[in-house]
Order: structure tokens, then sequence, then C-alpha cells
């Protein structure tokens, strides 16, 4: 492997994607990954005939999440942005428009607004493949069980993910919020309606 | 016009960018060869730094332009050297 491309791991393990883009890109995921079980099994139980219609509805969920990832983010870190640049500005009796301080600032905006969005969209589109295959490899119910699967893999690797950053049991941490994925499906189950 | 070879200059600073990588630009910057900074005083938001830049032709419009790029401001110029070689302060009596 050629130094460049360690320094890009490293770079995208630790200085680029900061801590904070790393929040929001499991926060979001998490979320991402729920609404699609959500989406899936309530879609099933609904009695919905086919895999593209729940490839459409999920893929509305994965807009609306992406799209709210992305905007809100956007806004909140603007937000954030300006106040520090202005207690900045304060401090130093100077304006910091166009300055190293602002476009890195607005370089971490851009970055965690994308890593806001990339976690829904990534939660909720790669446990939808299971239904591009319904028909032809699975039964209806069998695509669910195995979106379901999927879903809680995702939010495993995210927990595992976390872990690997904070020196826990990545397993442990990665059942931890696999977890969450069965709990969603069993309650949409047992929940009326 | 005779070549500045010597710069001191107080500059103030937000805490980000780093004096190592302002250092590192004005290091880069035609005509200087060499850079030193020192920590004056810190404070909650920003920090007064000493640069003394060495070169045969410093540019000072272009150290200061890599200076308030990165969002520091020089605060004054503190001591200049200038001609064909680097002529050290003398001490004087009063002194």
């Amino acid at each position: 492997m050629s130094a460049d491309s360690e320094s890009l791991r490293e770079r995208i393990g630790t200085d680029m994607i900061g801590p904070i883009a790393r929040r929001y890109f499991v926060s979001n995921g998490f979320d991402g990954a729920l609404t699609g079980v959500g989406v899936t099994v309530g879609a099933y139980l609904s009695g919905i005939a086919d895999g593209l219609t729940v490839i459409s509805l999920g893929l509305g969920a994965a807009v609306g999440l992406t799209t709210s990832g992305v905007w809100s983010v956007w806004e909140i870190e603007r937000a954030e942005m300006r106040a520090e640049i202005q207690a900045t500005e304060d401090a130093m009796l100077t304006d910091l428009s166009d300055t190293q301080v602002e476009r890195e600032k607005m370089s971490d905006q851009v970055v965690n607004a994308l890593m806001s969005g990339l976690g829904p969209l990534l939660g909720l589109v790669v446990p939808l493949t299971p239904f591009l295959l319904e028909g032809a490899l699975f039964t209806l119910f069998q695509a669910t069980l195995v979106s379901v699967g999927i879903a809680v893999a995702v939010l495993f690797a995210f927990g595992a993910y976390m872990a690997s950053i904070s020196r826990q049991r990545w397993y442990v941490a990665g059942i931890r919020m696999g977890l969450a994925g069965v709990v969603v499906a069993v309650l949409n189950v047992f929940l009326p309606g | 016009m005779a070549t500045i070879r010597q710069l001191v200059l107080d500059v103030l600073k937000p805490h980000e960018p780093t004096m190592l990588s302002i250092a590192q630009e004005i290091a880069d910057t035609d005509g200087v060869d060499g850079v030193n900074a020192i920590l004056i005083e810190m404070d909650e938001e920003v920090r007064n730094i000493k640069f003394t830049v060495e070169g045969d032709d410093i540019d000072y419009d272009e150290v200061t332009t890599v200076i308030e790029d990165t969002g520091a401001t020089v605060h004054s110029v503190d001591q200049v050297a200038c001609g064909d070689r680097i002529v050290e302060d003398a001490p004087t009596p009063q002194d």
C-alpha cells in the first residue's frame, strides 16, 4: 500500500472525518436502519404484494431522511460556525472572512452535512436490496427477513465501528446496536395495526 | 531598493491554524530561508506569536498576505534588517 493511500485512510479514520461528522453519520445511520426495518416489516404486514413497492416506500423514506440529515446539519453547523467565528473575530478585532479559519470551518460544515446524509442513506438503502430479488430468489416473506437481517448487520457495523475508535469490545458494541433492529422488527409484528 | 533579510513580526492569531502551519507557510514563501516562531502569550481565543523571518530577499507584502490568509494579523513590525547582510542591534551605554 502506498504512503498516500495510508495517509488517506488515516485522515478518513481520524482527522478529516472528525468526531462530529462520525456522530452524525452513526446517529442518522441508526435512524435510517431502524426506519428501514419499520418500513419493510410494516409493508409486509400490511399486505403489499411485490418487492418493488416496498423498495419505492423505502426509497421515499430514504429521500426524506437523507434530506433531513443534510439540511438540518447544514443549518446547525452554519449557525455554530458563525458563532465560533464571531467569538474569534471579537477577540481579534478583525474580519475573518475568506481566511483559512472560515474556509476550514466551511469545509467541516460540508463534511458534517454530507456524513449526516450518508448515514441514513446507507442505513436505509442497503437493507432494501433483497426486495430486488423478490420473485426471483426470495418470496416477499423471505426478502423481509433477509432485509431485517441486513439492517441488523448494518447496525452491528455501526456499533463495531464506534467501538473500534473507543477501545470497547467491537462485538459487544455491535450486538448492542444490532439488537435495536430486532426490537423494532418484533415491535412492528406485535403492535396493533 | 535594498532587500529585506530579517523581519521580526508581532502576530495575533486564533488557536487554529497552528503556529506550526503558519510558520511552514511563511517558510514556503519566495525569498524566505527560515522562520522562527515563539509563543509570547496565550488567551482564551487567541495567541500572540513572535515570528522571526530570515532570507535573501523577503517580500514583506507576500509574508503579511500569507499570515493574514491564515486569519492572523500582524500587530507590529518589531525589527527589520535590510541590505547585503544582517546587521545586529548594537549595544549602547544607554542600554
